[in-house]
């Protein structure tokens, strides 16, 4: 797994995130521009400026057109991906944590901040997949959340929920049409406030990483908790892998964080965990502070992780990432293996 | 070597895992399952991505089609 290394960012990554095909990363920093990547050999394409604070999120709508950014400068904006023009900014009273566009890009959700005089929201925003269109500047839906605000959030299978990670460590499901909690669950210790969710391909369960050292597969449906992958360190990130059933957590304390003796570079670790065994399987170095955001190549081939240290890696995957197989793995696959034969005589 | 130390484990192991597995496998092909169902009445495509796609790339002009090949 010979890694690339992403040079253009001058402060932390915030976020990094692959469009559908997997050819494109995105990237978001503290330093006010967002990047946008080939995948394949790590050139970059150009950026998006116009942000006048941290940018603290992005998101890449399905068919690779648009992008969507929200920031500490209090906004979202929505941007040409092939030119780079901004199309459209919506201002809100506090930063803009989060955003994520639904599985066919018509709806945008956007998690704002808590501040003095303002709640926690999370607002929904109908978008016209179509650098030409005019841009709604009304939003459709918002969400108060009054008892813990809200993290992160996305959008599950079927946009029929809204699901949202808190700041006391808990999980809600949303109606996405009315906005109605459905339920809340205190899937993390109380306190530890949940720092990613990303979604399996089909949006039917996802991963949510927490301060509490945990990794959790929730199911969208009833948010039953499927999994927990225990680190030791405090995570920031977690994201699913296609192809192979593997997460991969990124996480660790940063020095001046860290009051024991020494802080061992191999906190500042990828951690890769089998899926379903909920075993660590292996870790991959190379960071020079914690890893504040990883994700995965919808196409299977490879991630990417963005770090305190300002630098994004993108690995490749070997071939013995994809040889690698649990016995009862192997197991299985002879066993459809044999089931096909036997199925096209 | 890794093959090795895996095919050595307890037996007990080798027995939970396997489980796990066939768990995993019911608990994935139930919901797809129910997936399915709710696209169905919906009358949503189970893949909504794939229809914008090919409504896309009707639209890209032929000359800009060829860009992209690099």
């Amino acid at each position: 797994m010979r890694p690339i290394l992403l040079s253009g960012h001058e402060r932390a990554l915030t976020q990094v995130k692959y469009n559908r095909d997997g050819d494109l990363i995105f990237s978001t920093a503290k330093d006010q521009q967002i990047c946008v990547w080939y995948a394949h050999n790590g050139e970059r394409l150009g950026t998006y400026h116009g942000h006048v604070g941290a940018i603290w999120t992005v998101d890449v709508d399905p068919t690779s057109t648009i992008i969507a950014s929200g920031s500490a400068d209090n906004t979202i904006r929505l941007w040409d991906i092939k030119t780079g023009k901004n199309l459209k900014t919506w201002e809100f009273p506090t930063a803009v944590k989060r955003v994520e566009f639904n599985d066919d890009g018509t709806k945008l959700l956007g998690v704002t901040e808590k501040r003095m005089g303002h709640l926690g929201t999370i607002v929904v925003i109908d978008i016209e997949v179509d650098v030409d269109a005019e841009q709604t500047d009304e939003k459709s839906l918002t969400i108060v959340c009054d008892e813990s605000k809200a993290t992160v959030a996305g959008w599950s299978y079927l946009s029929k929920y809204i699901i949202a990670g808190h700041e006391d460590g808990s999980i809600s499901q949303y109606d996405a049409k009315t906005g109605d909690l459905l339920y809340n669950v205190p899937v993390h210790e109380l306190n530890q406030p949940v720092v990613d969710l990303q979604w399996s391909p089909d949006r039917t369960y996802f991963i949510t990483a927490s301060k509490d050292k945990t990794a959790k597969l929730i199911s969208a449906k009833d948010l039953e908790v499927l999994k927990t992958y225990v680190a030791d360190t405090p995570l920031n990130s977690a994201a699913l892998t296609t192809k192979k059933d593997f997460v991969i957590l990124g996480g660790g304390q940063a020095a001046m964080d860290v009051t024991t003796t020494s802080a061992r570079q191999g906190k500042f670790e990828a951690r890769f965990y089998h899926k379903i065994f909920e075993d660590e399987i292996g870790r991959v170095r190379g960071h020079f502070g914690p890893l504040n955001t990883v994700a995965c190549d919808p196409t299977g081939k490879g991630y990417a992780s963005g770090g305190e240290d300002g630098y994004v890696r993108v690995h490749q995957f070997d071939k013995g990432y994809f040889d690698f197989m649990y016995e009862v793995e192997r197991e299985r696959q002879n066993r459809l293996a044999a089931a096909a034969t036997a199925g096209g005589q | 070597e890794d093959a090795d130390r895996i095919n050595s484990a307890d037996v007990a192991v080798v027995e939970h895992r396997r489980r796990l597995l066939e768990e995993w496998d019911s608990w994935r092909a139930m919901t797809e399952e129910e997936l399915v169902e709710e696209c169905e009445i919906m009358g949503v495509p189970l893949d909504p991505v794939a229809e914008l796609l090919k409504a896309k790339s009707a639209q890209v002009a032929p000359d800009e089609e060829e860009r992209v090949i690099e």
